[in-house]
């Protein structure tokens, strides 16, 4: 159930957000660099000015370029984007808080930080980092390299969480990961990273109410109305998003997950390119 | 354009003359290493079917390692035992649900990995090429050591029968499950998915995907390290550890990885040194692998030759 504070709370998250001065700072990282395209370090503050970092890869030539923004998945590590994508996107990566390249002071812990803080919603850790995916696309709206107006959103929930909130965005590619309908998918399974639910479940019933509380916040249901642009769902099996599909304000186009990295490789890299206009795109060699 | 025969690309890999030598030393330094392991029950991490406890063990250069040990709460000793090595940039892995069919399992985290990363922790990217230079000194010596010492650590467990350990991973895990079966014969089965680190000197210059790209972009900035490069991977690289492997094995690669390039499995199937191995080749597959649909064929493989008793 959507909770009566949904918005006062998603709201809380941008006024905590405004009351911090990102103070952005690009360093080349020249290792990372290539004749395509020159690779930055970005540091920037986010919740509570917690310093946070990303990858920031721009094309070189006249821009403005769209926009690939890699939103992380759960693990410590965060890729540098790919270098075909890299040729002819800006991409960025962020790590957020208690990612590696974003762990001073925070180190996260696999397993652990699924369910850090999730005893009240303002406590769960997840509402900082929401903090930190928003305030990435905020640096991106203020850079002349950048096309504002073609950006995509790449990745699991703290993609959908971004699409809601910065509709300026304008496609979402979207895989449902671990914040959706998580406790009844932890119940099916005792395989890490939702198993971290069971854990926390184990011994008594009444954390289940504040779990169920805390997670109503972040359920992708509550956040697919605010999402209008067009956006690539893309589903772990038939009926998988089934409620959710329904929710979306904006056209969504519903695909099955292949469980090949070529082939959702190739028909996401297309995708991207089609809605962002930016001609065929360049694939690695081995998917030729 | 007509697609490239995968099977038939040229490898230039050397085996150094003194490899054997090289090895031997180490792990002559290594065996008398004790493991001081100390065993820790994480009641969190447990359940009604599986105990979890956090194991550490002293390894090459006085490091202190990590891993997660599991076992079935009813269990019929002695158990065989599974371990799981990681991807290059994945968390390691808790094998509870692999516990619960039967097995002593154990999810090994190298140095740089969480909670092995204390003192040594070149980052990902940077484990790849961390003191590449240099043979002695090399980042993965010491990786694939503290992967080696897992199954010593199992080897002392009273609960796990000695005859009947088994190693798996993709990628990374793959080469680290390679490399720990040749330099451990108590090894009795392996499966490899997607192997990384066989063939290195041919994959970077086949693939601009990381972690490959590393040494692209460590060459990019100093290219006069080529050669040196090349010297120090053919004391690494898992072709030349190949032909130690006399342990049943399955391989299985993902024909259109851009990752760990497919053209490197074969010259590797040809020189691991068991006749029991096998090749999977799934078409349509990137660094995947096909594991989801692969999984059931590494699960079988082990039941089949490790043999669990399940309650």
């Amino acid at each position: 159930m959507k909770p009566k504070d949904f918005d006062q709370f998603w709201a809380g998250i941008e006024s905590d957000l405004n009351s911090v001065v990102p103070a952005p700072e690009l360093k080349e990282l020249p290792i990372r660099s290539k004749p395509q395209f020159t690779v930055y370090g970005l540091w920037l503050s986010s919740v509570k000015g917690y310093r946070i970092f990303a990858y920031y890869s721009v094309p070189k030539g006249e821009g403005p370029f769209p926009v690939i923004y890699h939103l992380p998945n759960y693990g410590s590590v965060v890729h540098i984007p790919p270098f075909e994508e890299r040729c002819k996107y800006i991409c960025v990566a962020l790590c957020h808080r208690g990612q590696r390249l974003s762990d001073e002071p925070f180190v996260a812990a696999y397993p652990g930080l699924l369910t850090l803080g999730i005893e009240a919603a303002e406590s769960y850790i997840y509402r900082e980092i929401a903090g930190d995916c928003l305030s990435v696309m905020d640096f991106l709206k203020g850079r002349e390299e950048v096309d504002v107006e073609r950006i995509c959103l790449l990745g699991g929930e703290l993609a959908l969480w971004t699409a809601a909130r910065r509709s300026e965005a304008a496609a979402l590619h979207y895989t449902p990961a671990l914040h959706y309908n998580s406790l009844k998918r932890a119940s099916q399974t005792s395989n890490y990273p939702l198993e971290e639910f069971n854990d926390h479940l184990r011994g008594s019933a009444s954390h289940r109410l504040y779990v169920e509380k805390t997670l109503s916040y972040f359920e992708p249901v509550h956040h697919a109305p605010q999402v209008k642009m067009p956006t690539m769902l893309v589903e772990d099996s038939v009926g998988f998003c089934d409620a959710l599909v329904e929710a979306f304000a904006g056209p969504v186009d519903r695909v099955p997950f292949q469980h090949s990295s070529y082939r959702d490789g190739v028909r996401q890299a297309n995708w991207i390119a089609d809605r962002l206009n930016n001609g065929q795109p360049i694939l690695p060699a081995h998917w030729c | 354009m007509p697609k490239p025969n995968l099977s038939a690309h040229p490898t230039e890999v050397v085996k150094p003359d003194d490899f054997d030598q090289f090895w031997q030393e180490i792990m002559a330094e290594v065996d008398s290493i004790p493991l001081n392991a100390t065993i820790e029950l994480d009641p969190l991490r447990s359940s009604e079917e599986v105990e979890v406890f956090e194991v550490k063990y002293d390894s090459l250069d006085g490091l202190r390692i990590a891993g997660w040990y599991c076992l079935p709460r009813e269990r019929d000793i002695p158990l065989p035992a599974r371990v799981f090595y990681p991807g290059y940039i994945s968390e390691p892995t808790l094998p509870k649900s692999h516990a619960a069919q039967g097995y002593a399992t154990f999810g090994a985290a190298p140095r740089g990995k969480l909670r092995s990363n204390g003192t040594f922790n070149p980052g990902y990217p940077g484990l790849l090429t961390h003191n590449i230079n240099d043979r002695d000194h090399y980042g993965y010596k010491g990786f694939y050591i503290d992967a080696v010492r897992v199954i010593d650590f199992l080897l002392e467990q009273p609960e796990v029968d000695s005859d009947r350990i088994g190693i798996q991973g993709s990628s990374q895990g793959g080469a680290l499950t390679l490399v720990v079966s040749a330099l451990r014969q108590q090894v009795r089965a392996a499966s490899a998915g997607a192997p990384y680190l066989a063939g290195v000197v041919d994959a970077f210059k086949l693939t601009r995907t990381y972690p490959y790209e590393e040494i692209n972009d460590y060459l990019g900035i100093q290219p006069e390290h080529s050669s040196a490069i090349a010297n120090t991977w053919n004391y690494y690289d898992c072709f030349n550890f190949a032909e130690r492997i006399q342990c049943p094995i399955i391989v299985y690669i993902g024909l259109q990885d851009d990752v760990c390039p497919p053209e490197t499995a074969y010259p590797l199937m040809e020189k691991i040194g068991t006749s029991n191995k096998k090749l999977y080749e799934y078409e349509g597959h990137g660094h995947d692998a096909n594991h989801h649909e692969h999984d059931h064929v590494v699960d079988a493989f082990f039941d089949d030759q490790l043999k669990p008793v399940r309650s």
